[in-house]
C-alpha cells in the first residue's frame, strides 16, 4: 500500500529525511518508532502529500488519509463540521458510517471542537480520517497525551478495522509496547535514518531497541 | 428631530459600504492572512462598470449584476498575483495588493478617464417620521443586510463555506483532509471582489466615484474591519456603522471638514489599544 | 583588489555628481534634483524596510512637514538655513511624538497607520488657515546663505546632492554601527532580538526618527526649489513611490536608495516623453506611471525578493504555505 523507496526530504539545508526506504503490505498494521526529531513527522506529511520529498519516490496504492501529530482539529468548528470535512477527498459528508463506528461522537456531533478534552479530540481526528473511506491510514503519535484507557480504546477500533476492512496501517509511535502490541512489523528511525527493522517479536528482543523504547522510562 | 433621524439612516446607509468593504478584507484576511489594499479598487470597478453599463443602454438589474461579476474577477485577478506564488508572505502579499491598486489607476484611466462618474439610483424619497429619506438609502441598508445573512449562511451551513473557515481555523489541518488552501484563498479573493463590487453599485448612486475614491473606501473599511480585529465580520459590520453614522453626524451637524480625521485617528487608537493588549509573540504572528 | 575599486568607484560617482549639474538644462537638471530629493527619502524607507523590517506607507507626510516647516519660517523672515535646518528637526520631532504610541504597532497596521497619518495631514493642511488651505503657501523666497543666494536650477542640484551625500553617510555610519547590527536582527525576528537583550522599541523609535528626518530634509530643499508648497504636492502616491524605490533598489543597503531612485525616476521620465508625442492621448502620462509603478512593484516583490527578504520573511511559520 505504502512504498517509499529512497526517500530524500529537507528543509532548507538540513535533511529531515535521509534516503528512507520502506514499505507497507495490504491489509498490514506496520510501526514506525523513534525519538521526537528522527523525522517521523516529515515522513508523515510526505505520505499525505503536504510536503514534497526533494529527490526518492512515494508509491501509495490507494486512499490514504493522516491523523496528524496533535489531532490538528478545526477548533472553531463543530464535531460533525469537521467530520464533514474529513470527506473533502471521497466526497462523503454524512458522517452516520463514523458515528456506527464511535458512537461517542454522535453524542459530540454539536460541540465545538475546540473545547473537547484530549481523548474526545483524537477520536474525532480518527473519525476525521475514517470519513476519506482509506485504505491504508497513517496515524501520528496516537497515544502522545492520551489517558492509557483511551489509547487502548482507540487502538483496540484501529485493529478492528484492520481485521474487518483490512485497512493497512502505518503507526508512528514513542510507545513501542503499544505498537508491538498492534503491529506485525517495525521500523525504527532516528536522525532521518533508519537504524533497525524487522519483525515486532524480534526488535523487542533486539537490547538496543530494548533499552531506548522498552526501558522503564518509556511508557 | 427628523434631521437626526434622516442623518442617522444616511449614516447608516454609508456604514453599509463600509461594512461590505470591511467584510471583504475580512474575508481574506480570514482565509489568507493577508491584508488586500485592493479592496477599495474592487467598489470602483463595479461603480464605474455600472455607470457604463447603464449608460450603454443596459437595464437596472443587468448592469449591476454584471458590475459585481466584474469585480469579483478583479478579486481573482488580485488573489492571483498576491498569493498564486509559493512562498509570498503576507506583507509581501500586502505590497502587491498594493501594486494592483496602483496598476488598477492606469486600467481605469484608461477605460473611464479621471473624472468622477455616477449612476442612477433609486429615484424618490420616502417620508418616515417627518423625516426625508432617499430610496437609495433604504436600498443600501436593504441589499447590505440581506448580503451579510447570506454571507453568514455561506459560512454557517454549506460545505465550501466551512471548508473556508476551516483554512482559516488551521490551514494545516485543511490541507491534512486535502483542501487546497491556496484555491480557497483565490476564491476568498473572488468572494472579497464580490463584495466590494457590492459596495461599489450600491454607493455610486450616492456619491459619484472616480479611480482614485480607492484610498477613502479601504482606509474606512479597514478601519471598520479593525473593530473586528480583521477577524470577526460581525463586529467589522458594527465598527462599519458607527463609523458612518459617525462621520455623517459629524458632518450633518457642521465638523464635516474633520470627518476623516476623526474616522482615521479612531482607526488609529483602537489598533493601538489591541496591540496593547497581546504580547509581542503572538502579534509577530499576526 | 575592492580596496582600489571602491574608492576610484565612489570618485567617479562623486565626480559625475558634481560636473553633471553645470552640463544639465534646466528641465534635465529639475528631473536630478528631484531624483535627489527622492533618493534622500528612498534612504530614510529602505532603512526603515530593511532594518526595523516596517513598511510606512505615510513617508510622504515626512517630506510635506519638511517643507511646511521650511515655508513657514522663510515666510515669516526667518534665514532660510534656519529653516532649512528647522525641517528634519521638525519631522524628527514630530516622528519620534506620533512614533511612540504607533511603534507598537507591526506589519500592515502599522502600514495603515502610517497611510492613516500621511491622510490626515494632508487633510488638515488642506483645511487650516496658517498653511494656506489647499491653495498652499506661495512665494517662498529663494535659499540663501549671507550674500550668496541660491537663484538658479544648479544650485539647488549641488544643495540637493550634498544632502544626499550626508543621508548616505549617516545611513553608512548607521549600518556599520554595532546597534545597526543589532538592528539587523530586528528586521528578522523582534522576538530573537528582544531576547537578546537589544533595546527593540527604542531602536525601532530611532530608526523611525531617522527615516523621518531624511524626508524632512528631502522636504525642506524641496520648498525652497519650488518655491511652493501645498497637499497637492504631497499624494498618497509619492509614499508609494519611496517604497517601490527603496524595494526596487534593495533595502537597507546604501546605495539601494539612490540606485533605485535613479532607475525609477529615469523610467517614469522616459515614458513621460513617449507619452508626450504628439497623438498620445492627454491621460497618457499619468497612466504610464502608474502602470510603471505598479508592474515593477510587484515584479520585484514577487521575483526578485532578494531586498525585500529582511522586511518581509519575519513571519514564522504559523501558516506553513509550500
Amino acid at each position: 500500500m505504502i512504498e517509499v523507496q529512497d526517500l530524500v526530504v529537507s528543509y532548507g539545508t538540513a535533511t529531515a529525511l535521509d534516503h528512507l526506504t520502506l514499505t507497507v503490505g495490504e491489509g498490514e498494521m506496520v510501526a514506525l518508532l523513534g525519538p521526537n526529531g528522527a523525522g517521523k513527522s516529515t515522513l508523515a506529511n510526505t505520505l499525505a502529500g503536504i510536503i514534497a520529498p526533494a529527490s526518492g519516490t512515494v508509491r501509495i496504492g490507494g486512499r490514504l488519509a493522516l491523523i496528524p501529530e496533535g489531532r490538528q482539529l478545526f477548533p472553531d468548528l463543530s464535531v460533525a463540521d469537521n467530520l464533514a470535512l474529513g470527506g473533502w477527498r471521497s466526497g462523503l459528508r454524512d458522517p452516520s458510517s463514523v458515528y456506527e463506528l464511535l458512537p461517542r461522537l454522535a453524542e459530540l456531533a454539536g460541540r465545538r471542537a475546540g473545547v473537547l478534552s484530549g481523548g474526545e479530540q483524537q477520536m474525532v481526528a480518527f473519525g476525521r480520517a475514517m470519513m476519506s473511506r482509506p485504505e491504508v491510514l497513517v496515524v501520528d503519535e496516537l497515544s502522545l497525551g492520551l489517558a492509557p484507557g483511551v489509547t487502548a480504546d482507540l487502538a483496540a477500533h484501529l485493529a478492528e478495522l484492520n481485521r474487518s476492512q483490512g485497512l493497512a496501517v502505518l503507526l508512528i509511535e514513542q510507545n513501542a509496547r503499544l505498537a508491538f502490541e498492534l503491529c506485525s512489523r517495525a521500523y525504527v528511525l532516528e536522525s532521518g535514518r533508519l537504524v533497525t527493522e524487522g519483525a515486532c517479536a524480534e526488535l523487542a528482543d533486539d537490547p538496543r531497541v530494548a533499552a531506548a523504547y522498552l526501558g522503564g522510562a518509556v511508557t | 428631530m427628523s434631521a437626526f433621524l434622516s442623518y442617522l439612516l444616511n449614516g447608516l446607509a454609508v456604514g453599509c459600504a463600509i461594512a461590505l468593504i470591511a467584510s471583504g478584507l475580512v474575508t481574506i484576511h480570514r482565509v489568507t492572512g493577508v491584508v488586500n489594499f485592493a479592496q477599495g479598487t474592487f467598489a470602483v470597478v463595479a461603480g464605474l462598470c455600472t455607470s457604463s453599463l447603464l449608460g450603454l443602454g443596459f437595464p437596472h438589474g443587468l448592469s449591476e449584476l454584471a458590475a459585481v461579476l466584474a469585480a469579483a474577477v478583479a478579486g481573482l485577478l488580485t488573489g492571483l498575483a498576491a498569493i498564486g506564488k509559493r512562498g509570498t508572505t503576507p506583507l509581501a502579499s500586502l505590497i502587491v495588493t498594493l501594486g494592483v491598486g496602483v496598476l488598477a489607476y492606469a486600467v481605469e484611466i484608461v477605460l473611464w478617464g479621471d473624472q468622477p462618474r455616477s449612476a442612477p439610483g433609486l429615484a424618490g424619497s420616502v417620508t418616515v417620521a417627518g423625516a426625508h429619506i432617499q430610496t437609495q438609502h433604504l436600498l443600501v441598508i436593504g441589499v447590505t443586510a440581506a448580503t451579510f445573512v447570506l454571507l453568514a449562511l455561506f459560512f454557517g451551513r454549506t460545505y465550501l463555506g466551512k471548508a473556508l473557515t476551516a483554512c482559516a481555523s488551521n490551514p494545516y489541518a485543511a490541507r491534512v483532509v486535502g483542501i487546497d488552501v491556496r484555491r480557497m484563498g483565490l476564491l476568498a479573493f473572488a468572494l472579497g471582489g464580490l463584495l466590494g463590487g457590492i459596495a461599489g453599485v450600491l454607493v455610486t448612486p450616492l456619491r459619484p466615484i472616480s479611480f482614485d475614491t480607492d484610498v477613502t473606501l479601504i482606509v474606512n473599511g479597514f478601519a471598520a474591519a479593525v473593530f473586528g480585529a480583521l477577524t470577526r465580520p460581525v463586529i467589522a459590520l458594527f465598527g462599519a456603522l458607527l463609523l458612518g453614522v459617525a462621520e455623517t453626524m459629524a458632518a450633518g451637524y457642521g465638523y464635516g471638514s474633520h470627518q476623516l480625521e476623526v474616522a482615521l485617528g479612531l482607526m488609529i487608537i483602537v489598533m493601538i489599544v489591541q496591540a496593547g493588549r497581546r504580547s509581542a509573540i503572538s502579534e509577530e504572528t499576526v | 583588489m575592492t580596496r582600489f575599486v571602491r574608492p576610484a568607484a565612489l570618485l567617479l560617482v562623486a565626480a559625475v555628481t558634481l560636473v553633471l549639474p553645470a552640463t544639465l538644462d534646466d528641465s534635465a537638471l529639475a528631473v536630478y534634483i528631484l531624483l535627489g530629493l527622492a533618493a534622500i527619502v528612498t534612504a530614510g524607507v529602505s532603512l526603515l524596510m530593511g532594518y526595523a523590517g516596517q513598511v510606512s506607507l505615510g513617508q510622504g507626510a515626512f517630506y510635506a512637514i519638511g517643507a511646511y516647516t521650511a515655508a513657514l519660517l522663510s515666510l515669516g523672515g526667518v534665514p532660510p538655513l534656519v529653516g532649512l535646518l528647522a525641517a528634519p528637526v521638525a519631522a524628527a520631532v514630530f516622528a519620534l511624538v506620533i512614533g511612540t504610541p504607533l511603534l507598537r504597532l507591526r506589519g500592515h497596521h502599522l502600514a495603515f497607520a502610517t497611510l492613516a497619518m500621511q491622510l490626515i495631514l494632508l487633510s488638515l493642511a488642506g483645511q487650516l488657515e496658517f498653511t494656506g488651505g489647499d491653495i498652499g503657501l506661495q512665494a517662498i523666497p529663494q535659499f540663501s546663505l549671507g550674500s550668496f543666494e541660491a537663484s538658479g536650477a544648479a544650485a539647488y542640484a549641488y544643495m540637493t546632492w550634498a544632502g544626499l551625500a550626508v543621508v548616505m553617510l549617516i545611513t553608512h555610519n548607521v549600518i556599520s554601527s554595532r546597534p545597526g547590527r543589532a538592528l539587523r536582527a530586528l528586521a528578522t525576528s523582534e522576538t530573537a532580538a528582544a531576547s537578546s537583550g537589544i533595546p527593540v522599541g527604542r531602536y525601532k523609535l530611532v530608526v523611525f526618527a531617522l527615516s523621518a528626518t531624511f524626508a524632512g530634509l528631502a522636504g525642506g530643499i524641496y520648498c525652497f526649489y519650488t518655491g511652493y508648497v501645498a497637499p497637492g504636492s504631497f499624494p498618497v502616491l509619492i509614499s508609494i513611490q519611496y517604497i517601490v524605490m527603496a524595494v526596487v533598489g534593495g533595502l537597507g543597503t546604501i546605495w539601494g536608495a539612490v540606485v533605485g531612485a535613479t532607475a525609477i525616476t529615469l523610467l517614469v521620465q522616459g515614458l513621460d516623453r513617449l507619452a508626450s508625442l504628439p497623438g498620445m492621448p492627454t491621460y497618457a502620462p499619468s497612466v504610464l506611471s502608474y502602470a510603471v509603478y505598479a508592474l515593477v512593484l510587484i515584479v520585484v516583490v514577487l521575483f526578485m525578493p532578494r531586498g525585500l527578504v529582511p522586511a518581509l520573511s519575519r513571519r514564522p511559520d504559523r501558516r506553513p504555505r509550500r
